[in-house]
């Protein structure tokens, strides 16, 4: 029996995104440990629906649903992400080294995302469980209708932080322009502080020194008309 | 006190004042379920088929076949979707409506050879096993999604809105969020859920373009990609559906059904069925993508004169929702009493959005859903897909087709001035030239003038 490779190269310059794909998913199914693309130029869709193990180094910018869809995989790029990287992550491991555009990590699972620099609008949208980590800032609506997970967030956030979110945690170090409905501020106990801490840590990155812990506060789980400022804006 | 004397307000009339007072109470909109009960719409009983005489020849319905497959995603797809009759499931929520009820669709569509498909929240493990051929909904609120459904799927349909309440997010009260349901979608226990009007993902048709690729390679390209719309701006939303790379378009107009909707959005959005075909099948015409890009249409069709008008005047396909509901027993006069204590009768139903249902159907309370028997169900809606196949090709073998997609808009006529306005289809007594036989005569008024001099 041959014997499985344990890298492999894919130069997007020669391959086209649909033949791209396939040669990572096969890739992955056939135990491969970890693929290079080389010359992303910010294309979209490349990783996408992988759900076998398989490390992805991307040596540049990506474009629209990197990594989305996925399963088990790991991955690193070396560059800036644009919209929806992660989305739907069901489980594995995403780091971006510098920017991400908007709806980074949308609706994900599971598993980790982490933006080393800033995030554009609605990071983590409807966010499904895991955990995203953000360096620097994250804009408008980050957090919307959020159902599980944690997001840590060492910059500041936009408006309507949290806005409508059904459950889960986000930290905030920064400013928060604003708070969207149903969401509050609470105290952070020192064990979370810790936890993520050493959670940054892991990822070679240096936690500020104080978080802002927000959660939703219940408001609007079941329509309550004597709360009607608060409705009229989110029903 | 005799009631013929006492006059009743038009403008305040009992339906709008009961409105008022049940606002009152509440302190906010109404939210209920089944579809618009506007008695003014224009609908496609205003029109009616010309069956063949002299000019054309009929079909023998004991010998002649009269077809009705269709495929979709043909030659753009590897495994595209066959339907044995035009006719499709919608979809329906698990959470909507409960597991009883998903098997008996999934069994009565697999023996009539269609799809059903699952609604919002996620794929649930019984109706992918009851159902043949699949369809799984990609919406703003990613409910349950996961790219392992994704791929056992044997279409995708990205929601853009439903007819019943185009530009707003879908609503599942409290009381039908059960703990199955809250799990399905990872929510908690109990919670008034709103899912939001937009995808978290994309905005435009650009970025939905991106998304459709997305989706192709998520599943291999192997199945055909629809894009679901509330008829609104039907023919611009229809082009640029197009743009985007759908297989086919799904229009769902005003009168679409729904398990929990705004009352006032349901009588007050959108544009009927009747309209929303002739502007879809417009558009693709226009754009020269009418064969390749597959229509399909719902909101009110009940019967196979509704379907057959429908695909005369541009569908490919009818998506059915409410009537199989009814099939499966909803409004049936069983249980009367419990309708009675939801302040309503048999027939009349609109409770879906209370979890109360009558008949086990809309509702995830165990000793209601024992009401629905799976087996039996499957059996009525089956019975009932076979009629509404058979009734459309009464309509194309009396107009001389071979085949019930056949049906073209020459072969209706309208009753209505609107409906002739709306559809382009001539008014009864126009024939095809649209001009009287006395169109030509001498109408002088030579005479008139000289007497009066
Ligand atoms: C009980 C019920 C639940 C529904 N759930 C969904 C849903 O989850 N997603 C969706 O796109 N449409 C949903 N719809 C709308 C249908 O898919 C379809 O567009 C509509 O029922 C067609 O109109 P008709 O009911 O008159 O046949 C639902 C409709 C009903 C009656
Ligand atoms: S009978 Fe059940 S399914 Fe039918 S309208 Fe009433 S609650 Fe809805």
């Amino acid at each position: 029996m041959e014997a499985v490779k344990a890298h492999m190269t894919i130069d997007c310059n020669e391959v086209s995104q649909k033949d791209l794909n396939k040669i990572i998913a096969d890739s992955a199914k056939q135990g491969i440990k970890e693929v290079l693309i080389k010359n992303p130029q910010a294309k979209h869709n490349l990783g996408v629906g992988i759900t076998d193990p398989i490390h992805i180094v991307y040596e540049g910018d990506v474009g629209y649903y990197a990594c989305s869809l996925s399963d088990h995989i790991s991955a690193v790029v070396h560059g800036t992400a644009g919209w929806a990287i992660g989305e739907n992550l069901m489980n594995g491991e995403i780091v971006v080294e510098g920017n991400a555009a908007s709806s980074t990590a949308a609706s994900m699972r599971g598993g980790t995302v982490v933006v080393k620099g800033s995030s554009g609008a609605r990071t983590g949208i409807g966010l499904k469980g895991g955990t995203l980590i953000v360096g620097g800032n994250v804009g408008y609506m980050t957090g919307f209708m959020m159902q599980k997970g944690r997001m840590i967030i060492c910059g500041n956030a936009g408006k309507a932080l949290g806005d409508s979110m059904y459950a889960g945690t986000i930290y905030v170090a920064g400013d928060i322009a604003e708070l969207g409905n149903g969401a509050e501020i609470v105290e952070l106990p020192a064990e979370e502080y810790e936890e993520i801490r050493s959670t940054m840590e892991g990822y070679g990155m240096k936690a500020p020194a104080s978080f802002k812990k927000i959660v939703c506060n219940g408001m609007l789980h079941n329509f309550n008309k004597k709360e009607f400022g608060v409705w009229k804006t989110v029903l | 006190m005799e009631n013929s004397t006492i006059r009743k307000s038009k403008v305040w009339s009992p339906e709008k004042i009961d409105e008022i007072q049940e606002k009152a109470e509440l302190g906010r909109y109404r939210i209920r379920g089944q579809a618009t009960k506007r008695q003014d719409l224009p609908s496609f009983d205003d029109l009616v088929f010309t069956p063949a005489g002299l000019s054309r020849v009929a079909l023998e319905g004991y010998r002649e076949k009269c077809d009705t497959q269709v495929v979709i995603g043909a030659g753009r797809v590897k495994r595209p979707l066959v339907l044995e009759t035009p006719i499709m499931v919608a979809g329906m929520s698990f959470g909507a409506i409960n597991s009883n009820a998903k098997k008996a669709l999934g069994i009565a569509a697999t023996r009539c050879g269609i799809s059903t498909c699952t609604g919002d929240g996620g794929m649930h493990p019984v109706e992918r096993e009851a159902s043949e051929k699949l369809v799984y909904q990609l919406l703003p609120s990613r409910y349950g999604l996961n790219p392992y459904d994704l791929k056992r799927a044997d279409a995708v349909e990205i929601v853009v809105s439903q007819g019943a309440k185009p530009g707003t997010g879908g609503t599942l009260l409290g009381q039908k969020v059960s703990e199955e349901v809250a799990n399905m979608r990872d929510l908690p226990l109990g919670v008034d859920q709103r899912s939001p009007c937009r995808h978290p993902d994309w905005m435009g048709p650009d970025d939905l373009g991106v998304k459709i690729d997305q989706v192709r390679i998520a599943t291999n390209y192997e199945v055909p990609v629809f894009i679901k719309i509330g008829a609104g701006r039907v023919y611009d939303d229809t082009k640029l559906a197009a743009k985007a790379g759908a297989d086919a378009i799904v229009i769902d107009g005003m009168e679409g059904g729904t398990a929990a909707s705004p009352e006032i959005q349901l009588d007050h959005t959108g544009i009927p069925t009747i309209a929303a075909v002739v502007e879809a099948a417009e558009a693709l015409h226009e754009i020269g993508m009418k064969d390749e890009i597959k229509l399909i249409i719902g909101g009110g069709i009940s019967n196979g004169a509704d379907a057959a008008k429908a695909i005369a005047l541009g569908a490919d396909v009818v998506y059915i929702g409410t009537a199989m509901l009814v099939a499966l027993n909803c409004n049936k006069s069983l249980y009367v009493e419990d309708y009675e204590a939801l302040g309503t009768v048999p027939s009349a139903c609109h409770h879906c959005h209370t979890g109360k249902c009558p008949v086990g159907i809309a509702t995830q309370d165990p000793a209601l859903m024992a009401r629905l028997n799976p087996e039996e169900a499957a059996d009525r809606v089956e019975n009932y897909i076979n009629s509404i196949t058979m009734e459309m090709q009464i309509f194309a073998r009396s107009c001389g087709k071979s085949k019930v997609t056949d049906l073209d808009p020459t072969d209706l006529r309208s009753l209505t001035m609107s409906a002739t306005m709306i559809t382009g289809v001539p008014i009864v007594g126009m024939g095809t030239t649209r001009k009287p036989y006395w169109a030509n005569y001498d109408h002088s008024t030579e005479m008139t003038e000289m007497a009066l001099r």
